[in-house]
């Protein structure tokens, strides 16, 4: 009922590489990534990305955004802590939405912000499949 | 769509005609006695003949499980569609609809709800009226209000209510035990307490209702017009714990921040069913003692500690 992230290798350790399946209307929270390497590629439909500055140390506002971009099948995007945060989101009501994304080095905590106030929270991310088996928590 | 198609495909179960500029869908549909999903979006359905006459007695209304109608010219939910009693998902994302009839409760099957992006205002409260909704997505709207009826809406597991108008939220939202996931980014919600007291005084309809309810008058469909039977079936319980009262329309509202750990402030907006009533969460409440304060504030906690889940996801 939310989007799925689906591990495809982990690269000995080294990376995770995934594919997230976001159905139509699906969207992430505004999340940092633990200062590794973050990479996207849309392989199916368009995926909307929008980039926050870091809110300030006692942050109690309204988070600024930064930019906003539509991302079409076949692009690619990075992202890594320095450059900001951001949220993804599939923003078709008719449409579903496939990425590739790869994570060096491998990550399963992040922060996720809520925009109204930039107050943080450290989250676990979980997998819906491994290897192409469902993960059951 | 071809004339003769089910005499081609009289087994037919599926049927995608998505993207293929379709304005309009005839009988043709009606005599496929097999078609349990129907795939119609990105088309230039909305006007009338988009879904053929008769549907309600022709196979279709009971074997249709799947439609999907998303991007198409839909103004509002046509009554056609209604009739579709088997019907398990429907999507009717990417139209534009203004609003959500009162006798969508017809479709009584129905788990999977998608209305995503779309002009809707309000939300009839009749919508609580599916028993096996699981999904429901009204997120890209521009609702201002969720009516308190929804957390009867007891197999809810997700609901979308993203970019939307909302200020605050009815605090029996924190009923809905199986709820896994909840959006609400993108909505106005009220971050200062606001002390809002204003209450309309109740129509005799309401005030009958109320005593009907309260009293356990008992009545009977035959007895009352449907219309009415129905107003009766909306009341909603004061939650004043000392108050065994109902409210239909009529009521005080009070505004209420449950806290969420320290994380999310979430204005939930409680309803009393008179100015007598003491608020549940009330600090400035006479009558209430101490204990009963604290007992709806832990209860109110408790919930919002599930909930956290449910935000934070």
């Amino acid at each position: 009922f939310r989007y799925t992230r689906n591990l495809v290798d982990n690269g000995n350790g080294k990376f995770n590489l995934m594919i997230l399946c976001w159905g139509e209307g699906h969207g992430s929270s505004i999340h940092d990534h633990t200062d590794s390497h973050c990479f996207m590629k849309i392989l199916q439909g368009n995926l909307k990305e929008t980039l926050f500055e870091w809110p300030e140390k006692k942050g109690n506002g309204e988070m600024t955004k930064k930019s906003e971009r539509v991302l079409r099948e076949n692009q690619c995007a990075y992202i890594n802590d320095s450059i900001g945060l951001h949220r993804v989101e599939n923003i078709s009501h008719t449409e579903p939405a496939v990425s590739l994304h790869l994570y060096s080095p491998p990550f399963d905590t992040c922060n996720t912000f809520d925009q109204r106030t930039g107050h943080k929270h450290k989250v676990t991310m979980t997998f819906y499949s491994q290897y192409g088996e469902r993960t059951v928590c | 769509l071809p004339a003769g198609l089910s005499q081609w495909f009289p087994a037919l179960e599926v049927l995608d005609v998505s993207g293929t500029g379709l304005a309009e869908m005839g009988a043709e549909l009606l005599s496929l006695p097999c078609l349990h999903t129907l795939l119609a979006k990105n088309n230039r359905l909305g006007g009338p003949g988009s879904l053929p006459q008769g549907l309600g007695q022709a196979p279709l209304a009971r074997s249709l499980r799947v439609l999907n109608l998303s991007g198409n010219r839909f103004a509002e939910v046509p009554p056609a569609l209604l009739r579709l009693h088997g019907l398990r998902s429907l999507s009717l994302g990417g139209n534009r609809l203004h609003g959500i009839p009162p006798d969508i409760q017809e479709l009584q099957s129905l788990e999977f709800l998608y209305l995503g992006g779309n002009f809707i205002t309000a939300i009839p409260p009749e919508l609580a009226k599916l028993p096996s909704l699981r999904y429901l997505v009204l997120c890209d709207n521009k609702i201002q209000s969720i009516p308190p009826q929804l957390a009867q809406l007891h197999s809810l597991r997700s609901l979308s209510l993203h970019n939307n108008l909302l200020t605050y939220l009815p605090r029996e939202i924190l009923n809905l035990v199986h709820l896994e996931e909840l959006s609400l980014r993108g909505n106005p919600l009220v971050v200062r307490f606001v002390r809002d007291l204003t209450y309309n005084p109740p129509s005799l309809q309401e005030l009958a209702g109320r005593t009907v309810k309260t009293r356990n008058v008992p009545y009977a469909p035959s007895d009352l017009p449907e219309s009415l039977v129905r107003y009766l079936s909306l009341a909603s319980n004061c939650p004043n714990p000392k108050c065994g009262g109902v409210y239909f329309d009529s009521c005080v509202r009070q505004i209420k921040f449950v806290d969420f750990c320290g994380k999310y402030r979430l204005p939930l907006m409680h309803y009393l069913c008179s100015p007598e009533c003491s608020s549940p969460f009330s600090s400035a409440s006479q009558s209430s003692t101490s204990q009963s304060e604290s007992d709806s504030e832990d209860e109110a906690s408790v919930a919002a500690h599930r909930m956290q889940k449910v935000l934070l996801g």
